[in-house]
């Protein structure tokens, strides 16, 4: 039965048809969660729970976050309470919320029907996962390490303040 | 993975200690000396060390090091080495620090040494990332609004290029099971295998790195980038990112034949030819060296092609001949415009170099030689290269593509000469021709490029015997 796969998959097509095609960038963010949340549950059903928790946790999770932390400096003061009653009227919330709770149904389903998973399917364990990485692909992870590097350093060097702007850090 | 295999990596190991040492030296106490000696001293350490490698050494399924590998990686610390020459010059007394660059510059070199040594998609893929996230800083590193429009512009691009070339990795794994090279040509001649999957994927990944070749179709980005990077990392894009990426479709279409494929041959065919005449028509109605050079740069990646679709032994004598050429006279050409380059923009308009021969003549002769080069004349290592590479074509009987180089290389010629013409024309009034001094370690370069280029226009025996040492045990 690949039924759980379609709709998992139609989820994540609808939803980042949505990002691309919103106007405002925090709608956009509403869907884009929505649609990890899909490929997350999509590579569940194939039998990757831990990378499936992975792009929960470090996709949707740290998104979540960063969103957060825009609005928290963003809008303090009075106004940000009537901001957030605009913000929230239902046409903005509602895609993602259907969009969501047809996901949580079919995770539901998928989760007490153990067996609609087809046999087939090799269930990879967070163990496999780590032994494959410091195994046969420990330079891969030396050299993302060093990736990370280059994106820090760099990120580091573009959004550095000038010194005569006043206040910036040289 | 043990601990005898890390021996063949100790030139990859020391690049990245190098850059390491200077971020955490910049914690401390930012000194430009420091970390220009640092990277100039990782680079030729890293060389040198290249020596100590022996025979060919599987490390693991990612990376390979033989004779290929340690050769193009050789060029590619070569290349970086000039460029930290010329930047440091370029960048010396501009308001933003100069510690990240070279950080940003050792680590785009690894990325692409690991490119150059890759037989497995993961490290290719990690390996052209670290490559492009550096190149992303690097193009818009003085942070003026030319440069940060280049950066966007690659950043968004070479992104969405990622994707394509992830999607067809993708493919590919899904329809062999494996993304080691040596044993996906086996997985292809394997039975049940659905070839309409393959052949997609196989688009896709030539898509990805078409991009990063920057040919024809997907060469939009080229001038735009060229022309908004400091001049230094123009000349870094245009030779250390594409030898790499080269070096690696080369070796992933001798494991797997693409002679096997009529399509797919095409397709580079095709892409062959769309480069040679977008390059070279393009570049006819140019007005800035950079954009010239960019666009000269789509047509030289054609020529490579025709050699690359060429079969036999001979191709990669061809491709690897034409490519050090290439790098030679890139590195000199774009070196020509670093030291010509003020504080306030790089000297990249037509007018700039008129008259050069009158206040810089030893200047202009160094350009002349590398624009000969590049337009093929004889005497340059320009020449020995196009002569490889007609050689090759005509070896496999590629004539139609063999005709469009040869027309193409005339096009070619008038661009090349009209420069050539105003630089020994009278001087006009252009502030950039007045800059004051040279700076020595640049001149030196440049003179020693311009050495290199006639001494391997003339005997290039050594060089090619050394290609042919390393292609035999290929």
């Amino acid at each position: 039965m690949n039924t759980p796969f379609y709709i998992a998959a139609a989820v994540a097509v609808i939803s980042t048809f949505m990002v691309i095609t919103r106007r405002n960038a925090v709608h956009a963010l509403l869907y884009l969660i929505v649609s990890l949340l899909s490929v997350a549950l999509i590579f569940f059903l194939l039998g990757a729970p831990f990378v499936a928790a992975l792009e929960i946790i470090i996709y949707a999770g740290a998104i979540m976050v960063l969103f957060v932390f825009v609005i928290m400096m963003l809008n303090l003061g009075p106004q940000s309470t009537e901001m957030e009653r605009r913000w929230l009227t239902p046409e903005i919330w509602v895609g993602p919320t259907i969009l969501t709770a047809l996901l949580a149904a079919e995770l539901l389903y998928v989760l007490v029907r153990v067996q609609v998973r087809p046999s087939d399917i090799n269930v990879i364990t967070p163990k496999q996962v780590g032994i494959a990485l410091l195994g046969p692909y420990v330079l891969g992870v030396e050299l993302a390490s060093l990736l990370l590097l280059a994106g820090l350093v760099g990120a580091f060097h573009l959004g550095r303040r000038e010194k005569s702007d006043g206040g910036g850090r040289a | 993975m043990t601990l005898n295999d890390l021996a063949p990596l100790i030139p990859l190991m020391v690049i990245a200690v190098s850059s390491v040492i200077i971020m955490l030296g910049i914690a401390f106490y930012r000194s430009r000396a420091f970390s220009g000696l640092l990277t100039l001293a990782g680079i030729a350490v890293a060389f040198i060390t290249l020596f100590g490698v022996q025979g060919t050494r599987q490390v693991t399924s990612l990376l390979i090091l033989d004779d290929y590998a340690l050769f193009y990686i050789g060029l590619i610390l070569a290349a970086s080495f000039v460029v930290a020459l010329l930047s440091s010059d370029y960048l010396e007394g501009r308001r933003e620090n100069i510690e990240e660059f070279y950080i940003l510059l050792l680590l785009s070199t690894l990325g692409s040494s690991v490119l150059a040594a890759s037989t497995h998609f993961v490290s290719f893929f990690i390996g052209l990332e670290i490559l492009s996230v550096s190149l992303y800083a690097l193009i818009a590193y003085t942070r003026n609004e030319l440069n940060i429009e280049a950066g966007v512009k690659y950043l968004v691009l070479a992104a969405a290029s990622s994707a394509f070339l992830l999607f067809g990795i993708a493919l590919l794994y899904g329809e062999t099971g494996t993304m080691e090279f040596s044993r996906m040509s086996s997985g292809i001649s394997a039975q049940g295998i659905n070839k309409g999957m393959l052949l997609t994927g196989f688009a896709l990944v030539l898509t990805g790195v078409g991009f990063k070749l920057a040919v024809a179709p997907f060469h939009m980005w080229t001038p735009d980038v060229y022309e908004g990077a400091p001049a230094p990392v123009t000349a870094f894009v245009a030779t250390v990112s594409k030898g790499g990426v080269f070096a690696l479709l080369l070796r992933y279409f001798i494991q797997v034949d693409m002679h096997a494929y009529p399509s797919l041959f095409g397709a580079v065919a095709f892409i062959a030819v769309a480069s040679m005449f977008a390059g070279n028509l393009l570049a006819l109605l140019q007005k800035n060296i950079k954009r010239i050079l960019a666009y000269s740069s789509i047509a030289h990646l054609g020529y490579l092609l025709v050699a690359f679709l060429a079969g036999g032994v001979m191709r990669v004598t061809a491709v690897t001949f034409y490519l050090v050429a290439y790098f030679i006279t890139t590195l000199g050409a774009f070196g020509v415009v670093t030291m010509l380059s003020g504080k306030e923009r790089d000297a990249d308009a037509v007018e700039d170099y008129q008259g050069l021969f009158r206040h810089r003549p030893w200047l202009a002769l160094i350009f002349s030689a590398m624009l000969f080069s590049l337009a093929g004349i004889p005497l340059t290592a320009g020449f020995i290269g196009k002569f490889y590479i007609v050689a090759a074509g005509a070896g496999s009987a590629l004539w139609l593509l063999v005709i469009m180089l040869v027309i193409n290389s005339a096009i070619g010629l008038y661009y090349y000469l009209r420069i050539i013409v105003v630089l020994y024309a009278q001087p006009g009034h252009s502030e950039v021709s007045a800059v004051s001094s040279l700076p020595l370690t640049g001149s030196l370069v440049l003179v020693l490029l311009t050495v290199l280029l006639l001494w391997l226009g003339v005997y290039p025996e050594p060089l090619i015997e050394m290609i042919h040492r390393m292609t035999m045990r290929f």
